[in-house]
């Protein structure tokens, strides 16, 4: 990224250079479609009037057109020798991360006069990641370069994530490591107790040699002490950390490999950039997503309008294409009258005139906007994506939008005559007025306004009209999630123009307030208006978001959008992908809201509407769902949003903080608009740090969303069209959003179960590995004798358990990967790290302790005072280790064959061939007398105890025991308290012919199983 | 570890079943369906196998004797009096004598058992050079380090046997005589002593230094005999085939016990006679007593046991058996209970 050349004025000369020795102050030309490398104070443009269009599309997910100014002294230097005669100087502010805001002044000196002096706003500044558009070239001077821009700033550092799996895991580690090193306590203070009668310590038959006399006691027990932890130090499965590195990499190839999660549009798959978050996608509880080319395609299309009434439909889209023979109407009603046909013409003359869009003449190919017959070849662009798509949608529709010549607007209508209107005003849309107007005059002279804006803004206007038919459109329309907007026009003669225009000039010229009159005109003039008809426009979800984001719903997970679009856009967005439902009393935190009360008034008030139902709010099942709750979606702004995380003077700073936490906590869907980059990872942090310390994934496609990628707990990269940056930082990169619902429900939910049973198991196994070890420190004097053989030792949890779990842990499907996208409330089943709590650790421990003492008192109940052989021989300590080395062996393989519940050839091979590989080696390592060895102590111990009889009945039998309590358990928790995934499990297993019937689309299983379990 | 997959490109992932996780899978469930049938075919099996276990080891007799010697229990407490503080104790014998008043069914075996012997501490369990008792020459002259403080003698000769273990060679011994009617004759009774140590360690583990010219004793010139052993090693029988570090005492002696309290093989009576047992009469065992265990609170008896296929006399495995069988069944039957009744309240869910 340093190394890309960049344009620089020197001496009045063109150089290119890399990036990075980019200072500040350097002139730096860019052309069209290129991205700015740092943010630029902006000096001219090829354009006369010196302004440039840009696009924000990677800082702040909005894609529509914005128009920069060059400062008024220096937009005249066109080329490079008028530039680098140049001289001034900027004086700015420090650095600082919002986008939105910028204060500097420009001394300009010239050789004639006093240097001139000029403000400097945001609209003159360049921010690094814009891209220039529609703009030949633009010469500035870069004033913030590296990490001082604005887009560095807004970036997170990239720190090491953990997941909850494996902080559970050291706290577990931690627990272990207090019981080893009580152990080891006890066992030397009880070894000093024992061995306070001299002949315990040192009887005649075993001596010490006079140096070990001689030792200080203190340094004798400290010795001990360490023997003792050396002797215990299996119990820490130091194996795990390696079995879980490797459980981690290799499943995350599942990822990469999976079919259903390859694009075959873009040709991409997903990327996996870190292993060590696997288990992460089955724990979330929060997900952020931005809207703008994750939610949605980020491409306009006109869906349809509203005339009198009448639904026409342009001939859509096949597969995001337009159809170029679309040039029809579909027309849902019934033909129009002649006098209909009048107002629909009507109307899509205002479509076609009240808009601010510019036409750029383009025969080159250039972004997705092209108009649909090829013939005419320009491109609409505008400050707004809806008027675009209107324009062009007008256009299929027939009438073709030509261009703004002379104060002339001339347009095609369906008999290829080009009209041409007059523009007389344009009264320019504004976010509180929620409208537009023109007025133009015909080529008959007769005069119009045309106004188009919201609903809420037009309907109380409009004095003529079928409003109730509209109505009933529009608000059906706004449910399915479609951007609607109202048209209405009148009819002025010249007198009350005049007027209008005097009215106008007044308020434009007055010099206080100017902002205040321009809008009482405005309130003036658009009054009495007739009502033509409504469009609906379309943001283009990306296929099957909708689903997604109802899929996460149902698996508990509340969903987020975070965008730095407009509110109304980004609503409309959230009514499409049914994040908010028709029945979603939405609840609004806006800067709007916040002046005319205090924040405050509106956080109680809020919180108090909120909290009214939260007393039959349970945490349920489906309890947000259902029709019958009253459902609340939160639409709060940066602005709001920077005022509540603001600390304030009085010290009670987290006091909104909380209340605010509260309100989220009980809405269904919050939706944050006009977010910049570093306050959606503020939102992902206060969220992330909140007093229940949920899950966060944050996922998103622009440069924009990479510092909430960042701070979230699972970063998650769409492969989008803004770049590859969001992809480059996250933890994993997915073609689409869809592929979120797979990636979460099927392999985080897989990823989970798997590498928590094998933690638990590996604790488990070892605590059935050391605690014999333990226990047998009593028989033998606390002399730190083993109970095993020390290759038994080393192989345990190297070879002879260790396969089985790591398959285990990359193969287990506790359910089917159908069931499990087909039923998303399972997630629920391992949601808050359910199979890692306190408490099924603790049942494991005592699993394990008690599997430990079987084992060992199975053997020592055996051996005491007798003989298992019928020749009358005696066995050796050896034997005995031996012994409970096997049981263990067996029990702790069988005990995971016992937690298996998908057996592929490959578990077969593994589980039994690791049992017989252990039977081999035993049979090997006793049979021989291994020369490299000082000692034999193993030889023929493993061969003579299979020869013993009893010696196998008691591996049956203690085996059986070590098993049975986990059986029962197992059977009992399931016939009592089944949870959700066991009754998918016994369901699936009852009804196997009817899922076969299944699609993958079908109902849930669960009410489908219902039904044949009556008869 | 960060990684990424850009490398495979804009390839298709392949489409296997391993790749696609679907490989053909077997999906047991553990439900009480299948449950309940395993726990009482199990809890009958265990139940039918604990009787025959327990009826077995009920069949096995066993006769012991304390013959530590504490003071009034027999004429042993005379040899343990005599031993108290000496070390090496004198020589002393003393006598069991008890009678069958049936025959103790063959075939039978004769241990020695001794408590709070701690055969298993690590630093006694260690004290022993393997490859000097496989015969190595070399290692017969230089025992390893562990052996201390029984490597090498006062003299500084290399020990042979070297270790604590070896030093701490049990060295009572027993005759068993019988007497067929009353105040008739004693009969020696023919104790066999070979077979008693595993077929490996005497064959394969335990193996002589190579003899020189023909001599055991030469081939031991230059070792010294462990400090508590009243005897060299090469003297520890006349049998040429027992002698040495093949000695089968010794080697059963070498294995070390897994529990402080354990019993080792002496002898097997089954010849001439004997073979089917001992007939009822009156007894007499022979002891030399001389081996101290009163020191570290130990005790020494003798046991007469017989042995069946599964060995000598154990309750605990038929117990367990019928203990865990019963326990199968119980559950069985509370799971059948739960079960029945969990099964109309699941229907009552479903609807």
């Amino acid at each position: 990224m340093n190394q890309c050349p960049v344009h620089f004025i020197q001496h009045g000369k063109l150089v290119r250079k890399q990036s990075r020795k980019l200072r500040v102050g350097d002139i730096v030309m860019v052309k069209e479609d290129e991205t700015f490398p740092c943010d630029l104070i902006f000096l001219s443009s090829n354009r006369g009037d010196g302004t440039c269009h840009v696009t924000t599309a990677s800082l702040d997910g909005e894609s529509s057109h914005k128009t920069h100014y060059a400062v008024q002294d220096t937009k005249g230097f066109h080329t490079e020798e008028d530039i680098g005669g140049l001289h001034a100087t900027i004086e700015c502010e420090q650095p600082q991360p919002d986008l939105y805001k910028f204060v500097g002044r420009i001394n300009v000196y010239s050789d004639l006069n006093d240097p001139v002096v000029r403000p400097l706003g945001s609209e003159n500044l360049l921010l690094r990641g814009a891209t220039l558009k529609n703009t030949e070239k633009i010469f500035g001077v870069a004033i913030y370069t590296g990490m001082e821009t604005k887009m560095a700033l807004n970036y997170q550092s990239k720190s090491q994530k953990r997941s909850a799996v494996e902080k559970s895991m050291n706290a577990f580690l931690i627990v272990y490591l207090c019981i080893l090193i009580s152990k080891a306590l006890i066992n030397t203070v009880l070894k000093y107790v024992w061995q306070s009668e001299p002949f315990r310590d040192e009887p005649w038959y075993n001596q010490k040699t006079e140096s070990e006399r001689q030792r200080n006691l203190f340094l004798r027990a400290f010795t001990d002490f360490l023997a003792f932890m050396v002797l215990f130090n299996y119990i820490i499965p130091v194996s795990m950390y390696v079995t879980v590195e490797m459980q981690k990499f290799l499943g995350s190839y599942f990822i990469t490999w999976d079919e259903d999660m390859f694009d075959e549009e873009t040709g991409e798959g997903p990327l996996v950039n870190t292993s060590d978050l696997n288990e992460e996608l089955g724990q979330v509880e929060y997900i952020f997503t931005d809207k703008t080319g994750t939610l949605t395609e980020n491409n306009m299309e006109f869906k349809e309008c509203c005339i009198e009434g009448h639904v026409y439909v342009p001939h859509v889209i096949c597969n995001g294409q337009v159809l170029p023979e679309s040039s029809g109407i579909d027309m849902i009603d019934s033909s129009p009258s002649v006098n209909g046909r009048e107002r629909e013409e009507l109307f899509f003359r205002a479509l076609c005139l009240c808009h601010t869009v510019q036409v750029k003449d383009n025969d080159s190919v250039d972004g997705p906007r092209k108009s649909p017959d090829g013939g005419a070849s320009c491109v609409y662009i505008s400050s707004s994506p809806d008027e675009v798509a209107l324009v062009e949608g007008v256009q299929r529709l027939g009438f073709t939008y030509l261009r703004l010549k002379d104060n002339y607007m001339e347009l095609l209508n369906r008999e290829n005559h080009v009209e041409r209107f007059e523009l007389l005003e344009i009264l320019s849309f504004d976010s509180v007025r929620r409208r537009m107007s023109v007025i133009v005059k015909s080529a008959t002279g007769e005069i119009y306004l045309f106004c188009k804006g919201a609903d809420s803004s037009i309907f109380p206007r409009v004095i003529e009209g079928k409003v109730d038919q509209i109505r009933a459109r529009v608000e059906r329309n706004a449910v399915e999630g479609l951007r609607t907007l109202c048209v209405a026009y009148k009819r002025l003669i010249q007198e009350e123009y005049e007027g209008i225009c005097k009215l106008l000039q007044a308020a434009k010229v007055a010099l206080q307030d100017r902002e205040k009159k321009l809008a009482e005109a405005y309130e003036q003039i658009e009054k009495d208006l007739i009502l033509l008809g409504a469009t609906a426009v379309e943001d283009r979800l990306q296929e099957k978001a909708a689903d997604t984001i109802e899929a996460l719903q149902k698996a508990g997970i509340k969903v987020w959008v975070l965008t730095g679009d407009k509110m109304e856009t980004a609503a409309a967005t959230c009514y499409a992908c049914k994040l908010f439902r028709r029945n979603t009393q939405l609840l609004e935190l806006t800067t709007k809201r916040i002046e005319e009360q205090s924040l405050h008034d509106v956080l109680f008030e809020l919180s108090k509407t909120v909290l009214r139902h939260s007393g039959s709010l349970t945490r349920d099942n489906f309890s947000g769902l259902s029709a019958d709750m009253q459902d609340y979606g939160l639409i709060i702004d940066g602005a709001a949003l920077s005022l509540i995380m603001k600390p304030r003077e009085d010290g009670s700073s987290s006091n909104y903080r909380e209340l605010f936490l509260e309100i989220c906590r009980s809405c269904s869907a919050v939706l944050c608009c006009r977010m910049a980059p570093l306050q959606k990872a503020q939102i992902v942090k206060l969220i992330k740090f909140s007093k229940e310390h949920p899950i966060t994934l944050a996922v998103g496609d622009g440069a924009n969303d990479v510092s909430m990628i960042l701070e979230a707990h699972v970063g998650i990269g769409v492969i989008g069209k803004e770049g590859r940056q969001a992809a480059r930082n996250s933890d994993y990169a997915i073609p689409k959003f869809k592929h979120l619902k797979k990636m979460l429900l099927v392999h985080g939910h897989f990823y989970y179960i798997r590498i928590s049973e094998l933690v638990q198991y590996f604790f488990y196994k070892n605590v059935c590995f050391i605690f014999p070890q333990f226990l047998y420190q009593f028989f033998c004097g606390f002399s730190q004798q083993t109970l095993y053989d020390t290759a038994y030792l080393t192989l345990y949890n190297i070879s002879f358990t260790s396969l089985p779990i790591l398959l285990y842990s990359l193969m287990e499907q506790h359910i089917g990967i159908d069931v499990l996208k087909r039923d998303p409330t399972l997630y629920r089943d391992v949601a808050k790290n359910a199979l890692l709590r306190w408490r099924v650790f603790i049942y494991w421990t005592l699993l394990g302790l008690f599997d430990a003492l079987v084992f060992f008192f199975g053997a020592y109940f055996m051996f005491e005072n007798t003989t298992v052989t019928s020749n009358g021989q005696i066995f050796g300590n050896w034997t005995f280790g031996t012994l409970v080395f096997t049981v263990m062996v067996f029990t702790v393989t069988l005990k995971l064959a016992l937690d298996t519940h998908y057996w592929t050839w490959i578990n077969h091979f593994v589980i039994w061939g690791s049992l017989l590989f252990y039977v081999v080696f035993s049979l090997l390592w006793g049979g021989v007398i291994w020369p490299f060895l000082n000692y034999q102590r193993m030889y023929y111990v493993f061969i003579q105890m299979l020869s013993s009889g009893p010696a196998w009945l008691a591996i049956v039998l203690l085996v059986t025991i070590s098993l049975l309590p986990d059986v029962l358990k197992k059977v009992l928790c399931r016939q009592l308290w089944p949870t959700a995934t066991e009754r998918v499990q016994r369901g699936v297993k009852h009804k196997a012919p009817v899922q076969a019937a299944q699609s993958s689309d079908g109902p849930l299983l669960k009410d489908l199983l219902r039904q044949p379990r009556r008869s | 570890m960060t990684w990424s997959a850009t490398a495979r490109g804009a390839h298709q992932p392949d489409n296997t079943a391993f790749t696609q996780q679907r490989l053909p899978a077997w999906q047991p469930l553990l439900s009480a369906s299948i449950a309940l049938p395993l726990f009482f075919c199990a809890g009958l099996a265990f139940i039918g196998l604990g009787l025959g276990l327990y009826y077995s080891s009920n069949g096995i007799k066993e006769l012991e004797y304390d013959y530590t010697g504490d003071s009034g229990t027999g004429n042993c407490s005379v040899c343990a009096a005599a031993g108290q503080g000496r070390a090496p104790p004198p020589p002393c014998s003393c006598a069991w004598y008890f009678s069958l008043p049936e025959l103790f069914q063959g075939p039978v075996y004769l241990y020695y058992e001794l408590t709070n012997f701690y055969q298993n501490n690590r630093r006694y369990s260690v004290s022993r050079d393997d490859a000097q008792l496989s015969g190595l020459p070399s290692a017969l002259r230089h025992p390893v380090n562990e052996c201390a403080p029984y490597q090498l003698s006062a003299a500084g000769l290399p020990i042979a046997p070297c270790g604590a273990i070896a030093n701490s060679l049990f060295n009572d011994s027993f005759s068993l005589w019988h007497q067929r009617l009353p105040g008739g004759l004693y009969v020696e009774v023919p104790l066999d002593r070979s077979g008693i140590a595993w077929w490996t360690d005497y064959h394969v583990k335990f193996r002589n230094p190579p003899l020189v010219n023909g001599s055991l004793a030469l081939a031991f010139q230059g070792t010294a005999p462990p400090p508590n052993w009243r005897r060299p090693v090469y003297e520890l029988s006349p049998d040429p085939n027992n002698t040495g570090f093949i000695n089968q005492d010794f080697v059963v002696w070498m294995r070390t016990a897994a529990l402080p309290t354990f019993r080792k093989l002496y002898a097997r009576i089954r010849q001439g006679n004997y073979s089917a047992g001992l007939p009822r009469g009156a007894y007499r065992v022979n002891i030399t007593y001389n081996y101290p265990v009163r020191a570290f609170g130990g005790h020494k008896l003798l046991i007469f046991s017989s042995i069946s296929w599964m060995g000598g006399k154990n309750p605990f495995l038929g117990i367990a058996y019928l203990v865990v069988g019963s326990l199968c069944i119980l559950t069985g039957f509370v799971m059948l209970i739960v079960y029945i009744r969990y099964q109309d309240q699941d229907d009552d869910y479903e609807e």
